[in-house]
């Protein structure tokens, strides 16, 4: 979500954000039946449009289907802004920032199980450790005291308790039964990681990173951040960082700092290779490199995506989410590992995220 | 009076005219404030909604306009942000005049039209077409003119409505005009209030966190010092609490504030055949948005906006009149998220209308703004009006208009662009209209060329950001049939509008996103004696909601019907009685929004 205060514009003009949608497809789908061995991409919707949807390809692209958690559910509407998707044992966890809710279904056949939606307040990211779910929840976005960490219950669907923690929390995950939190920073701008004991469900640790940490994944014992820097609006902009923990000790054990104005996002770890991306252009260093490669591995514009929302790399593929213009029906792109577009696919509205459910 | 000479000197600097003085004083130019409605619309569409049209139906302005013209709204959720879209042009394309001055946030660019109160106001014009030569920004798809009549003649009324209805909604209005051959006054109060939590249709959900309630006051003085010398002032302030509602998938615990203050003093000098209005203005909105209701902190934003203008009418005879307007216009806005910043614009404007023959008028106006922040196009307005016959009229009119960047596009902290240009627009229109006895019809068809539309888009760092993008061709037909007859007791009134619009983005052929093809609203109003019935119907067609028009809004069709009544001495009482939506059609004006079913309010009217 990059929408932020802008949020508030969208509120007050309805012609201002140009899109929207409804739920009533001419086409009458049948499900799928099986929806493992393929990729899940969660489309966004349109702010307050109530049309979060799921899509899905198969590893071998053979199946390809839209909608299909309404095309299984036909009575349920999934919700407003889908931020997250986890999954866990049987189960997709279906984070719904808008709605304030998360939709728990079965991941392999879509169905319906279970709504979670108290104690979650501006919902954005969900990991699972220690046999719970954790869900960073930003509160208010004019607050900053506000922020938590909701831990959910996972045989009773319920937020069992919260974990306060400093504005922001975004993305999150688990490692070695501990959950990382990086705070992005919500409507100001973050530049730590909350380390949560999932015993004592606390804080156990801050480590304090580059400016808007926006996306992390654990290589080797090492948990790699890819911070944002401050945007161009900023009071004062910062370029982005590449910072590496050990996990061992908590402590940064290096940092490559980006180029002036450079904003990086959309850390991804395959084979040993970090990828990242910044505006239409994709990146790709070795986990052990020092500095940053000048030039991009390849870049989306070709394809006419005006920065890449959201991104994944998987098998030797890399899934690009073109949000186009935010209104429209959005487009997924798989290339090759060298860049060599191998299909495109138009799904629903804004795709934010692409998970691999084998 | 050296002012006087100063006004006169420049009104010579603009059009070099002299000749000799005639007296004819035009009723309509003591009346109201904006001289330029009457004088300068006569080749485009007019239509007016006067005092008995304005309370058969419901208190906000987008009630009003939307079952009584052919203006598309669309309302995020009864009485909540509401937008119109005139001849498919954008929100911020129509613009709303008060008193003849332009009211369009100067934050947003656009007027909430659940944000005017119509009781206010003696007269609501619709104007369509162009109109920035005359009134500056935002008049490309049309102009809304809220006015106050200000009579010097011998008149003492006051009246009280109460209204209530489904939903605990609430309506209050107490009205006072006084006045003799010196003073002219009206005073008005409103109140408005409702729960709002009428349920969605359908499903098990209500319109949750949809309250309203909002005050206004509205106060209208002029004194005639002499024959040739009156003093106005204008007054008006509205005072508005929203809850944003939730929609069908997302719940609201936000809340929005509006104040809104807007203060005019004119001096109107009638001097032979020169008219002279010098006006004073001082406008302010406030708003106060609450993520959190229960919470204290907010984001806010301000614009104070001080005008003045000098607006110079002059017969040179009694076929040809030319008319100048200096205006001088500063805005200061700030605010949480806004950069704070100061505007200031001067405008000179050039008019004329001349009888050339018995039948044929035509008019020119000329608008030329000058500003640092933006580079101003010239605007112009040429047009034609020939009366065939008495019953047979054609109108002819081009023009070039334009709507400048809001101060949340140029100044908004997070993306604003201080580069934009304006929007601007050459729209040309073709109009007839046939009026015979009780039948009276008119069709104008109209094109548009709108370039550099500003949008807000993402750029390649993911950061919103407007930017001229867009062009975008509008055209369509909007006609209008009225039927009127009196049969002894027996009176009956049908008018009905209907508009084809089609809105295309000119890159990609598609329609714009809330613009229907068809809009249709038709009223019946049948009286006998002391009672009245009214049959209210609206259709408007499927709107996309998707720029790609892949998701769409299905049309629908409301119908209200309304009783009124009556009695007592000189029929000092009026009762009403009004059944909305009574077929309980299930719609969203906007998607995820749910509108009320069928739903009831009664009314009681005391005229003293």
């Amino acid at each position: 979500m990059n929408f932020k205060k802008v949020v508030l514009l969208a509120l007050l003009s309805p012609f201002f954000f140009a899109s929207c949608s409804n739920d009533e497809d001419d086409k009458i789908e049948t499900p799928l039946g099986a929806y493992d061995n393929g990729v899940l991409i969660l489309n966004q919707g349109g702010f307050g449009h109530g049309d979060a949807s799921l899509s899905f390809v198969s590893n071998d692209y053979v199946s390809f289907q839209n909608n299909i958690f309404s095309v299984v559910n036909p009575t349920l509407t999934l919700g407003d802004t889908g931020q997250d998707v986890g999954l866990y044992n049987d189960f997709a966890f279906v984070v719904l920032n808008y709605s304030n809710k998360i939709e728990v279904i079965n991941r392999y056949t879509m169905v319906h199980v279970a709504t979670i939606d108290s104690g979650l307040s501006n919902p954005r990211y969900i990991a699972f450790a220690n046999g719970k779910g954790y869900v960073t929840n930003w509160g208010n976005g004019g607050s900053a005291t506000d922020d938590y960490v909701a831990v959910i219950n996972l045989s009773t669907y319920v937020v069992s308790s919260k974990i306060p923690v400093v504005e922001g929390p975004e993305r999150i995950l688990e490692y070695n039964n501990k959950v990382y939190v990086a705070h992005q920073g919500g409507y100001g701008y973050g530049k730590t990681l909350s380390v949560i004991n999932t015993d004592s469900n606390t804080v156990a640790a801050t480590i304090e990173v580059g400016d808007v940490p926006n996306s992390l994944e654990v290589s080797n014992g090492s948990l790699y951040v890819v911070c944002g820097g401050k945007p161009v609006y900023a009071p004062l902009e910062t370029a982005g960082k590449l910072v590496k923990i050990n996990l061992a000790n908590n402590t940064v054990s290096s940092t490559i700092d980006f180029a002036a104005a450079t904003h990086p996002s959309n850390l991804d770890i395959e084979s040993n290779s970090i990828y990242y991306t910044v505006g239409s252009d994709i990146f790709k260093v070795n986990v052990d490199g020092t500095t940053l490669p000048t030039t991009a591995l390849f870049s989306t514009t070709a394809q006419g995506v005006y920065g890449v929302y959201s991104f994944a790399v998987k098998n030797n593929s890399i899934y690009v989410g073109d949000a186009v213009d935010y209104s429209s029906n959005g487009k997924v792109y798989v290339y090759s590992s060298t860049g060599t577009l191998n299909k495109e696919y138009t799904v629903g509205v804004i795709p934010a995220g692409f998970y691999f459910n084998e | 009076m050296t002012i006087n000479k100063l006004f006169l000197s420049s009104f010579l600097f603009l059009c070099q005219f002299i000749s000799a003085q005639q007296d004819t004083i035009s009723l309509q130019e003591v009346k109201i404030s904006d001289s330029q409605l009457k004088k300068f619309s006569s080749t485009q569409s007019v239509q007016q909604l006067n005092d008995s049209i304005i309370s058969k139906n419901q208190a906000s302005l987008t009630s009003l306009l939307n079952y009584n013209t052919v203006i598309y709204f669309k309302e995020n959720g009864l009485g909540m942000v509401s937008s119109p879209s005139f001849r498919g042009t954008t929100a911020q394309q129509t613009a709303v005049i008060w008193n003849g001055i332009n009211i369009n946030s100067q934050l947003l660019g656009q007027t909430d039209f659940n944000t005017i109160t119509t009781q206010d106001f003696n007269s609501i014009v619709v104007r369509a077409g162009g109109g920035s030569a005359i009134y500056g920004t935002s008049a490309i798809g049309g102009s809304i003119h809220l006015n106050n009549e200000l009579d010097f003649k011998d008149t003492f009324s006051n009246e009280v409505k109460l209204q209530y209805g489904s939903f605990n909604t609430f309506g209050a209005h107490y009205k006072l005009v006084a006045s003799n051959d010196k003073w002219s006054s009206q005073f008005s109060l409103s109140r408005n209030s409702s729960d709002n939590d009428y349920d969605y249709l359908g499903t098990t959900k209500k319109n949750e966190n949809g309250q309203y309630e909002n005050s206004s006051y509205s106060l209208n003085v002029g004194y005639r010092f002499d024959s040739k010398n009156i003093i106005k002032l204008y007054s008006q302030f509205f005072d508005g609490e929203r809850h944003f509602s939730g929609t069908l998938t997302a719940p609201s615990k936000s809340k929005y504030l509006d104040l809104n203050t807007r203060n005019l003093v004119e001096w109107d000098g009638f001097y032979g055949s020169f008219v002279s209005k010098v006006k004073v203005a001082f406008l302010t909105e406030k708003y106060k948005y609450f993520e959190d209701k229960e919470e204290s902190f907010f984001t806010n934003g301000k614009a104070e906006t001080f005008i003045v203008k000098h607006d110079l009418s002059y017969n040179i005879n009694s076929r040809i009149n030319l008319n100048s307007i200096i205006d001088f216009t500063q805005t200061t806005a700030d605010g949480s998220d806004l950069l704070s910043k100061k505007r200031q614009v001067t405008s000179g404007v050039l008019l004329m209308n001349h009888q050339l023959l018995e039948k044929l008028e035509y008019q020119l106006s000329l608008r030329k703004e000058i500003t640092n922040t933006y580079d101003s196009p010239f605007l112009y307005s040429v047009g034609a009006k020939y009366e065939a016959t008495k019953k047979y009229t054609v109108k002819v009119n081009a023009s070039r208009n334009f709507r400048i960047p809001s101060f949340n596009d140029l100044y908004w902290q997070q993306g604003g662009n201080p580069n934009l240009r304006p929007e601007n627009a050459y729209q040309y229109e073709l109009g007839q209209e046939i009026g015979f006895k009780t039948i009276r019809f008119s069709a104008t068809a109209f094109l548009n060329k709108i370039n550099d539309l500003i949008s807000w888009k993402p750029n390649s760092s993911g950061i919103w950001q407007p930017e001229n993008t867009k062009k975008v061709t509008t055209y369509g037909l909007e006609s209008n049939f009225t039927f009127d007859k009196k049969i002894g007791n027996h009176a009956i009134i049908w008018s009905n509008n209907y508009a084809y619009t089609v809105s295309e983005n000119e890159e990609t052929n598609l329609q714009l996103i809330y613009v229907p093809f068809h809009k249709l609203t038709s009223t019946m109003s049948y009286s006998y004696k002391s009672a009245s019935f009214f049959c209210q119907f609206l259709y408007n067609g499927k709107v996309f909601t998707s720029t790609d028009n892949f998701y769409e809004l299905k049309d629908y069709s409301v119908t209200n019907l309304g009783f009124n009544y009556e009695f007592g001495e000189n029929n000092m009482f009026k009762a009403g009685f009004q059944v909305l939506n009574v077929l309980n059609e299930k719609y969203q004006s906007v998607v995820s929004r749910p509108m009320p079913g069928r739903n009831y309010s009664i009314n009681l009217i005391f005229k003293l």
